[in-house]
């Protein structure tokens, strides 16, 4: 009976031992699965890992080629405002060159008017013509005529070179030559070539009155013909040259009176002091 | 450039009128840096007593040309430095080289470009 109970309690030992082995056998198998669990956790997190990096390089790709267009758009925009800036600039450039010729105009007539009216001397007025006529319009050969009232012709007042310095051009009948025809029509003649002799044939007039002629025969050698700013100058002369000629005329016939009046004067003055004593 | 002085050589005096007013539109120069001469003799005396940085002259003018003032300033004065330019009517080929030939430092045929004068000028004085 007492081996029967003893062989029973080492029964129940061994199924306890047996109980807890499987116990532990189940908490390992437990464990097995989490491990597993958490690695098939990790295998998709390195899986998805290995994936992200080429979405990435995909995306930024596709960032860059946005990039890029954008940058195509900006660089087309900017050479388009610079090739605007570059017409822009050319633009001022040949306005710069206009103005410094206007300016280049303005220059010489003012200077050409201020030394016109700048004496009353008629000797000094033909000078300043002549001077204008050579210096700054380029002539070679030219004659100064005024119309003499007495004759109703031209009289040579200055001339410069050979053609302007030969007899026949002392004196001009009215109508004749193309000086004449000039004064009496009163309208300029331009030629670009001057093969018929005269480059221009400008009259010198007060309003309509016709007081002289400029005929320029011949420009200076270097001189390819008539610029703009010799049309100005020379249509400058016709009006502030003719008035600068008959107010020196002006002057000098009432100076003259003048000095008359005044020997008139004077002799009255000896005449009576001549009486009273 | 404003200490620069400057002598203008002409007989026409609408002539040195028209090269002041474009040398006063250069930078830094005013008429009071502007000397005026109306022939060679005149301009010869004024180089002989001041002292310049600069001249413009004319061929063409009374008692002494433009060309017998360079050879006296080259030879006479001995002063080869001084930049002369010539202004003149005679603008043919042998005309500039007779001038450049005597000692001128540059040559404009009349009637002057403004600009172009302008442009010499600057270079003269910025150069010396």
């Amino acid at each position: 009976m007492q081996q029967e109970s003893a062989e029973i309690l080492s029964l129940f030992k061994k199924s306890e031992e047996l109980v807890d082995m499987l116990r532990k056998g189940r908490a390992f198998t437990e464990e097995l699965m989490s491990e597993n669990e958490r690695l098939r956790y990790r295998v998709v997190q390195l899986e998805s890992e290995r994936i992200n990096p080429s979405q990435t390089l995909i995306k930024e790709v596709e960032r860059l080629r946005v990039e890029n267009g954008q940058m195509a758009q900006k660089l087309e925009f900017l050479d388009g405002k610079f090739q605007q800036v570059e017409a822009e600039n050319k633009d001022f450039a040949q306005r710069y060159v206009e103005v410094e010729e206007q300016n280049e105009s303005l220059a010489n007539l003012y200077v050409a008017s201020h030394r016109l009216h700048s004496t009353l001397d008629s000797v000094e007025v033909v000078e300043c013509i002549k001077e204008i006529l050579l210096n700054m319009i380029g002539s070679e050969d030219f004659g100064l005529f005024v119309m003499d009232d007495e004759t109703s012709g031209l009289i040579r007042a200055g001339y410069e070179g050979e053609t302007a310095g030969t007899p026949e051009y002392e004196r001009i009948a009215l109508g004749e030559g193309l000086e004449g025809v000039v004064a009496l029509g009163g309208e300029p003649f331009f030629s670009e070539t001057a093969d018929e002799g005269h480059c221009a044939c400008v009259p010198l007039k007060i309003k309509n009155r016709v007081v002289g002629v400029i005929a320029i025969y011949s420009l200076l050698s270097h001189k390819k013909g008539l610029s703009m700013l010799d049309h100005k100058l020379l249509e400058l002369l016709a009006g502030h040259a003719a008035s600068a000629l008959i107010s020196s005329k002006l002057y000098s016939m009432a100076d003259r009176k003048l000095r008359t009046i005044e020997g008139f004067m004077s002799l009255l003055r000896v005449t009576q002091g001549g009486g009273n004593v | 450039m404003s200490n620069k002085s400057l002598l203008v050589v002409d007989d026409s005096a609408t002539m040195r009128q028209l090269l002041c007013m474009t040398l006063t539109r250069v930078d830094g120069i005013t008429e009071a840096n502007i000397t005026e001469a109306s022939d060679g003799e005149d301009a010869l005396d004024k180089v002989k007593s001041g002292r310049f940085d600069l001249v413009l002259t004319d061929i063409r003018m009374p008692r002494m040309d433009g060309l017998e003032f360079i050879r006296k300033v080259r030879s006479e004065l001995n002063d080869v430095a001084l930049p002369i330019i010539i202004i003149s009517t005679k603008g043919a080929e042998e005309d500039v080289q007779i001038g450049m030939n005597l000692g001128a430092s540059g040559y404009l045929s009349k009637p002057v470009s403004m600009t172009r004068l302008k442009e010499l000028v600057t270079n003269f004085l910025g150069e010396h």
